[in-house]
């Protein structure tokens, strides 16, 4: 059981968050943030441009969901309904043991984000405003009705993921003050108190591997930004 | 075989028929000659408002193309003019959001009405001019002309259109 240390307490800690997926939560967090209020202000360049960094951490996302830390992996953290059936029942019989990442619920809940997330940022590329004057940098591939069908696509997934963002926290709120555990500090520092009966298997993320994604996810967001024109 | 039955459907069939058009006839005797009904308006003038936005979008993407295609512009342009015109006429009285019919429009469009006419009068004067650079063909007159269209367009919908 590899353990990072040992705090003066002597309560022992393993990572469960490696760092990009931790950069890539709190990024997407301010730059939702931001995109919400350019769209509201009508600054337009503004959110274009926060909306590319959303899709840049989409793809790198996507990409670090396989070849990522063992917690950022999709094949760890996507199970059947069977296993979340299992784990909501042992919730509620208790005693709470904490999950090694993304526990079977929770697993879902962040593919339905993500595929929400994705589809709001689809519709972004191809919506076009009311009068013509703002798009997105596909929206030369469509013509002004279905621009302006995208538009609205665009502006009802993001009250949907509003919605499931709402959801998210209120779980966060709900294994805080019921369950008696914190997920927020794990996310932000990466680690998580265990004890030594509770194995927590080492993350493995590779930081080469991370630099690439990061490169894959600027030149296919550039790209895409350019309308496939180079 | 079954006449009577088709005899059936076919009584019914004409006596609709008639209903129908007995129901036109009045629909028709009912409407005023002149103002277009406030269902007809809205129609009419989104119709106009998508065939401009439309030709905004056309005349954009050839602006920011490394080799604009004037006929392009010139067409969208004119579309822009001539839409224009035809706009101010379709916001009778009774055309808002009050005549149960769904649309974006504000009553301040009937309670300021001076304020509004004085943009559909610089809407039209917008794209009148816009028509006549981009005839001339100067792409850098063309872009500032058609950001001074747009700004016209968007600073009326802050006014008068109901954000969505």
């Amino acid at each position: 059981m590899p353990l990072d240390e040992k705090s003066a307490t002597g309560t022992m800690f393993a990572r469960i968050w490696d760092a990009p997926v931790r950069l890539f939560h709190w990024l997407l967090v301010a730059l939702l943030a931001f995109s919400w209020w350019s769209g509201e202000q009508h600054e337009m360049e503004w959110h274009r441009l926060s909306g590319y960094g959303i899709l840049a951490l989409l793809i790198f996302r996507i990409y670090w969901g396989f070849v990522g830390g063992r917690t950022a992996r999709f094949a760890q953290f996507l199970r059947g309904p069977r296993a979340a059936f299992a784990y909501a029942k042992s919730i509620a019989k208790g005693p709470y043991a904490a999950a090694p990442g993304h526990n079977p619920i929770g697993g879902w809940s962040v593919m339905l984000m993500l595929a929400t997330l994705a589809a709001m940022v689809v519709a972004g590329l191809f919506a076009v405003d009311v009068d013509g004057l703002e798009s997105g940098p596909l929206a030369d591939y469509v013509s002004f009705d279905q621009g302006r069908a995208a538009a609205n696509i665009h502006g009802f997934v993001f009250n949907l993921l509003l919605a499931l963002v709402a959801l998210h926290v209120l779980a966060i709120l709900f294994y805080l003050v019921r369950l008696r555990h914190n997920l927020i500090g794990p996310m932000i520092h990466g680690r998580r108190a265990v004890s030594g009966n509770d194995p927590v298997e080492d993350l493995r993320a590779s930081p080469s591997k991370a630099m690439l994604g990061i490169v894959i996810a600027g030149i296919c967001t550039y790209v895409i930004a350019q309308g496939f024109r180079l | 075989m079954n006449p009577p039955r088709a005899f059936k459907i076919t009584h019914i069939s004409v006596l609709s028929t008639m209903v129908a058009a007995l129901t036109m006839a009045g629909t028709l005797a009912a409407a005023p000659a002149a103002a277009p009904s406030p269902q007809a308006a809205v129609t009419a003038r989104q119709a106009g408002y998508k065939k401009m936005g439309g030709a905004m979008k056309a005349l954009n993407e050839q602006l920011k193309s490394d080799a604009p295609a004037k006929d392009v512009m010139v067409g969208a342009a004119r579309t822009l003019a001539t839409t224009a015109r035809e706009q101010p006429r379709l916001f009778p009285a009774g055309s808002g959001p009050t005549a149960g019919v769904h649309t974006d429009a504000l009553p301040d469009i009937w309670t300021d009405r001076a304020t509004f006419d004085a943009q559909m009068g610089k809407l039209i004067a917008e794209t009148g001019k816009l028509l006549t650079i981009t005839n001339g063909g100067d792409v850098a007159a063309i872009r500032a002309q058609a950001k001074a269209t747009g700004a016209t367009c968007s600073g009326c919908h802050r006014q008068f259109r109901a954000d969505s």
